[in-house]
């Protein structure tokens, strides 16, 4: 199977005062095309470091990263935006969605930034949220809806330019168990559908519905099987 | 393609904050106000002085040799017709003699009326016209007839309640003289100085023979012809005049001269006082930037979003650059209707008409468009520089 995702040494230090904090620690990591993998870990670990990374929201200070095999080391912001735009869609904990937009303007938002035109953008993004079930909750603004509906519109938002890879920072962390389910189940039919899917978390039980667990603990990978 | 949405998202993070937005707008408001009530209060007292001259006549150039002249025998009528040829662009010379006399009809006398020696052509060149009798012609002068075409004031001052015309006027200037009145003329407001409703007009000739010991011209009235330049005739005539007799011979009046130099004297006026006034456009421009900068801040988390969606820097940029250039233009579109509509009120007090200035309206638009993008030019870039991961941690 094709590499969705490769990482290679990849290390990521940051500057604290005097000291220097080695977030990362020569990792490297294959992830598959179509797989569903949760990388686990507890906070300090270097999880969150991690997904920025995969999703190009920050760069390595040492290794390579490729996206669908292309190198991202050496881009400069205009093109990890573009990768961003394209290649990935991000759903995170606390959803993350601008609350002046209603939920259509939300989910459309990458397509303003793909140069879709707004036609276009409103008929695609209200048939990302008809497929995550917020058919009638278009017009509603993120502070009219429930959390759980709210991660939906992130969902939505994060599939509605086709990216090849679906990034989830703790997507259930904020979510009663319940709605925690649905969303987990959401994601399961997506990755039936063809999307690679990275999860990250902290929680075991929900780490072990995915397909693969990739421990990480103090900035190194555990056991990357 | 995205400056429909920057614009939209601009007017909806104002609206999200109104009294900030306000706030943050009253400095250019106040700025462009004050540049543009200014720049409309001098047009329109430039138009009233300019209005104030063309009724003295703009087409007119006066020539008055001095007393020292008579040694150098130049300035007799005859001149008119040699400045006629020598100068182009003139329609008519009119030599005028005039002094100060007093006038009595009867009982009633009128002291220090302006009697005035002129050629029949002055009447309908100075665009006079009668309310009763008839102007003297080319005859009456050649003849020196003592007839007399007298101002409006003057006839009801020395015929009160009666016609002047068909009268007799004594005018007594060291001995008095007797005219027959054959025409009174209707109002007509005054040019500079001369007023026509208090004056007595007699033929030119009738004039010298009966009360100048000399030949030499009064005044030369110089019409201009139509499509000529006033001041540059009159520079013309000056250059005549200095090379046949010079300068210190003659005196050489005209109102377009004059008013180019109030004019100048005005906008060179108004433009320092609209300098100062731009002043209040730096602080206001200064203003903006400030609130840019704490709107980056304090929207750091969704510029984050943003950027994790696939803004680039350039995007994020424009957003921004955009927001401030709505907000300062904003702010310059209410200085204007409110600059204007304190010209208005201004002049109206003051009883003049209001000339809106285009260039005001032009610069005060292109100033908070250059305002917006110069003080928005910091905040746009800090913003499109944000590292992604940072700014969506301070979310």
């Amino acid at each position: 199977m094709k590499a969705a995702i490769e990482l290679v040494d990849v290390s990521r230090l940051y500057v604290v005062g005097d000291t220097v904090v080695r977030a990362l620690d020569r990792v490297s990591l294959s992830i598959e095309e179509h797989s569903f993998t949760a990388i686990m870990g507890p906070s300090g670990s270097g999880k969150s470091t991690l997904m920025s990374l995969i999703g190009c929201l920050d760069v390595p200070t040492e290794g390579r990263i490729l996206i669908d095999g292309e190198d991202t080391s050496g881009m400069d912001e205009e093109e990890l935006a573009y990768i961003r735009n394209r290649k990935i869609g991000f759903v995170f904990q606390h959803f993350s969605l601008l609350p002046k937009l209603n939920a259509l303007d939300n989910a459309a938002l990458p397509l303003l930034y793909a140069g879709v035109g707004q036609r276009e953008r409103r008929e695609r993004a209200a048939d990302m949220l008809e497929r995550v079930g917020l058919k009638d909750r278009m017009r509603h603004r993120p502070s009219e809806l429930s959390g759980g509906q709210k991660q939906r519109v992130a969902i939505a938002r994060a599939l509605v330019n086709d990216p090849s890879i679906l990034l989830a920072d703790e997507p259930t962390g904020a979510l009663d168990s319940v709605t925690g389910h649905e969303v987990m189940e959401l994601f399961h039919r997506l990755n039936e559908e063809g999307h690679t899917i990275v999860f990250v978390t902290h929680d075991r039980s929900l780490a072990e519905e995915c397909g693969r667990i990739v421990p990480i603990r103090d900035g190194r990978i555990d056991d990357a099987t | 393609m995205m400056l429909r949405e920057n614009i939209s998202m601009a007017f909806s993070s104002m609206a999200g904050n109104r009294l900030r937005t306000f706030l943050s707008l009253l400095g250019i408001m106040i700025g462009v106000a004050s540049v543009v009530a200014i720049l409309n209060l001098g047009r329109s007292v430039s138009e009233s002085i300019s209005q104030s001259f063309e009724i003295g006549g703009l087409d007119t150039v006066s020539i008055m040799p001095r007393g020292s002249a008579r040694e150098t025998m130049i300035f007799t009528e005859e001149f008119a017709y040699s400045l006629m040829n020598e100068v182009d662009g003139i329609r008519e010379v009119l030599p005028v003699v005039s002094s100060a006399a007093n006038i009595r009809n009867g009982q009633e006398i009128y002291e220090g009326a302006s009697i005035q020696g002129v050629t029949s052509g002055y009447f309908a060149s100075n665009a006079l016209e009668l309310q009763d009798g008839e102007f003297f012609d080319a005859a009456a002068n050649i003849n020196r007839r003592q007839v007399a075409v007298i101002g409006s004031a003057l006839a009801s001052e020395l015929f009160p309640g009666s016609s002047a015309v068909g009268k007799y006027v004594s005018v007594f200037r060291r001995q008095a003289k007797s005219f027959f009145v054959i025409g009174v003329l209707s109002d007509k407001e005054a040019a500079q100085g001369s007023s026509y409703d208090y004056s007595l007009f007699m033929p030119y000739n009738t004039y010298v023979q009966r009360f100048r010991r000399t030949d030499q011209v009064g005044t030369y009235i110089v019409k201009t012809a139509d499509g000529y330049d006033a001041t540059e005739i009159a520079d013309s005539i000056e250059r005549y005049l200095n090379e046949i007799a010079g300068s210190d011979y003659y005196r050489i009046f005209s109102p377009a001269t004059i008013k180019e130099m109030a004019d100048s004297v005005m906008s060179t006026f108004s433009a320092f006082l609209a300098a100062i006034a731009a002043i209040s456009l730096v602080v206001g421009g200064i203003g903006i930037m400030n609130i840019m900068l704490v709107s980056v801040v304090e929207r750091t988390g969704e510029i984050g979003i943003r950027k994790a969606l696939g803004a680039t820097p350039g995007a994020i940029r424009s957003q921004f650059l955009v927001e401030s250039v709505t907000l300062s233009l904003s702010g310059g579109l209410l200085g204007l209707l409110i600059g204007s509509a304190i010209s208005y009120a201004a002049v109206s007090a003051a009883g003049w008409t209001l000339h809106l200035s285009l260039g005001a309206v032009a610069i005060s638009l292109l100033f908070s468009l250059a305002i917006g993008v110069f003080f928005g030019w910091y905040p746009a870039a800090k913003a499109a520089r944000l590292a992604p991961m940072e700014a969506l941690a301070r979310e």
